[in-house]
């Protein structure tokens, strides 16, 4: 299980991806807004996600856990 | 040539048939089961790597009928140049002093001898202004000889280290488990590359650690190439395999002169200068929040696309790197939007800030490419000393006397816009996009400091949401490259696709560049 976890503290502002979905390494996850920034949480692997920790308008802390992905 | 009378040939055949027995037995390192070993762990020899390293036939090697001269290891007999072979050779036609560690003779160790002629070396590249490289492959100092406290005398070496920073390039190739002493000579080397798997860095080796803190790590977790070269910051690069990791040292040197008063060599190019780059048309999105890869802009820029990235698995969000415009050499200094949206952290100003001293100890101009929201801001980045952080990359950009060349491509707000070489920082060229938007922050946070009595007087929800955009379309009307332009803060407002050709300009105006400061012992350096 490879966990992706927020790079800085932000608001989640959009959150394309869903549970069971198939993704490739490289793939926008979610996309975080931070310092006036569009901040795209990318796939480190690809996998299939199993759980995802955010939704939109909430908001993330340094670390904290984005979602989880079971590598292929 | 007279003929040799036999008698005498005879005479002088034992003293020539043992030094050449000697020779041999030196070229043989550590003997064959050690050299085996060796290969097994998947690394070459010292003497393969010399070969791979330096020009054919152009070592001249001091020092090598060296043995330890320790009777506390007569037992283990001869040890070969001591474990250390070092000497100058020519490296793509330049001179080059070498200290390779041999880690078939005594695990690479640091002892008397071999530090007596690494010692000698220093000295030579002190009167000869050449760079210095060490290929380490050493598990620090030879304890056993020396484990009292005649410590007390040592240690020169690295004062003696610290002290041709900046004179000369130094490198050191990590080519094995290096701990304590072949630690901090990388330490204070200004480019470490490491070779995945087989070479790691830490103040003690695995046992050690064990025995001092009861923690049980493998060398490759407490300081392998993972480590530094993603977590820690200490390493450059990561290297495959250790002939690969010399052939990248070589590529490094390629850009640097040979001491800090020589001229920084050119590299010639059909790469027209002046070459339009519509490229970055495609790259960069106008729409100010969307993300891109910086390394695409630099490739699309510099001569040919060869981009020599440093530190790329580490900071990130700052790409730092050397290339060619027009044939010369140049140092990138680059915000990378992908990360963190291009805002800039401690660890990021940590890199500018060595590349920066790096560039201008050598005399390698600096190219600066804008596209930064500020630095991080909040709770976690002021624990980690973001103030210092951000000091330090401030004090190297104002220290800076080589030419400098701002380009903003997109954002340039605040201290970021300072950092990055912005016009009061002894900025040569300083040219932006139609896309930029220099200004102490960003419309919201503007509204939301200077407004804030204003939107409090509007009642809360959609009313206040709609007060809230209203002034920040007025603000941002005023964030415009247009306006610094028009009061001369900006040298011009070019097409992207000129960006290569602006950089070029900016090299040729400001090649006579001369700073004057008032004397000082040096600055105190916020780190």
């Amino acid at each position: 299980m490879t966990e992706v976890r927020a790079e800085i503290t932000a608001n989640v502002w959009q959150v394309p991806a869903e549970v069971g979905q198939t993704i490739a390494e490289g793939d926008e996850l979610v996309i975080l807004e931070s310092m006036k920034m569009e901040i795209p949480v990318v796939a480190p692997c690809s996998g299939t996600i199993t759980a995802i920790h955010v939704e939109p308008d909430g908001q993330v802390k340094e670390g904290d856990l984005v979602l989880e992905i079971r590598e292929s | 040539m007279p003929d040799t009378p036999a008698d005498d040939r005879h005479q002088w055949a034992p003293l020539v048939d043992d030094l050449r027995r000697r020779r041999e037995l030196a070229l043989a390192m550590g003997g064959p089961d050690r050299v085996q070993r060796q290969r097994e762990l998947g690394k070459a020899t010292v003497r393969e790597r010399l070969d791979h390293f330096v020009d054919a036939g152009t070592f001249v090697e001091l020092g090598q009928l060296a043995d330890s001269m320790d009777p506390v290891l007569a037992e283990k007999g001869y040890l070969a140049a001591d474990g250390c072979v070092t000497g100058i050779g020519e490296v793509d036609g330049r001179r080059v002093a070498i200290a390779a560690y041999d880690f078939t003779v005594m695990a690479g160790s640091m002892g008397a001898v071999n530090e007596d002629k690494v010692t000698r070396l220093r000295e030579l590249v002190l009167r000869q202004r050449v760079p210095l490289v060490w290929l380490l492959d050493s598990a620090g100092a030879r304890v056993g000889s020396g484990t009292g406290s005649t410590f007390a005398g040592l240690g020169a070496l690295f004062r003696e280290q610290a002290n041709l920073s900046g004179v000369v390039p130094q490198v050191a190739a990590m080519l094995g488990h290096c701990a304590a002493g072949t630690a901090y000579i990388p330490a204070l080397a200004d480019f470490i590359p490491m070779v995945k798997g087989i070479s790691s860095m830490a103040l003690a080796g695995r046992h050690l650690v064990k025995a001092a803190t009861g923690e049980d790590v493998t060398e490759e977790e407490m300081g392998g190439s993972e480590v530094h070269t993603k977590i820690s910051g200490v390493a450059d690069l990561e290297v495959e395999g250790d002939l690969e990791c010399l052939d990248v040292v070589k590529r490094y040197l390629s850009f640097f002169p040979d001491n800090n008063t020589s001229p920084v060599p050119r590299r010639e190019t059909d790469d027209p200068v002046d070459r339009r780059c519509e490229g970055l048309y495609g790259i960069v999105p106008t729409a100010p929040r969307r993300a891109y890869d910086v390394r695409k802009v630099i490739s699309e820029i510099v001569d040919d696309g060869d981009f020599f990235e440093m530190k790329p698995g580490w900071a990130r969000n700052l790409v730092t790197g050397l290339a060619h415009v027009g044939g010369d050499t140049v140092g990138i200094v680059a915000n990378q939007p992908m990360v963190l949206g291009g805002a800039l952290d401690v660890n990021a100003a940590d890199k500018a800030a060595r590349f920066i001293w790096l560039c201008d100890a050598f005399g390698i101009p600096l190219v600066y490419l804008h596209d930064v929201p500020g630095f991080v801001v909040g709770t976690v980045v002021e624990q980690q000393g973001i103030i210092r952080h951000g000091a330090k990359m401030l004090y190297a950009t104002s220290e800076a006397t080589v030419p400098k060349i701002s380009v903003v491509m997109r954002k340039s707000y605040g201290a970021g816009y300072f950092v990055m070489n912005g016009l009061s920082y002894e900025c040569d060229y300083l040219v932006a996009w139609p896309t930029a938007e220099i200004a102490v922050m960003g419309p919201d946070g503007v509204v939301n400091i200077a407004f804030r009595k204003e939107l409090e007087a509007v009642p809360e929800g959609k009313e206040r949401d709609a007060k809230r955009i209203e002034l920040a379309e007025m603000i941002r009307a005023n964030i415009d490259p247009y306006v610094a332009a028009g009061h001369a803060q900006v040298d011009d407002v070019i097409d992207p696709a000129e960006t290569r050709a602006a950089i070029a300009k900016g090299l040729a105006i400001s090649r006579t560049k001369q700073v004057f400061r008032p004397w000082r012992k040096h600055g105190v350096l916020p780190v």
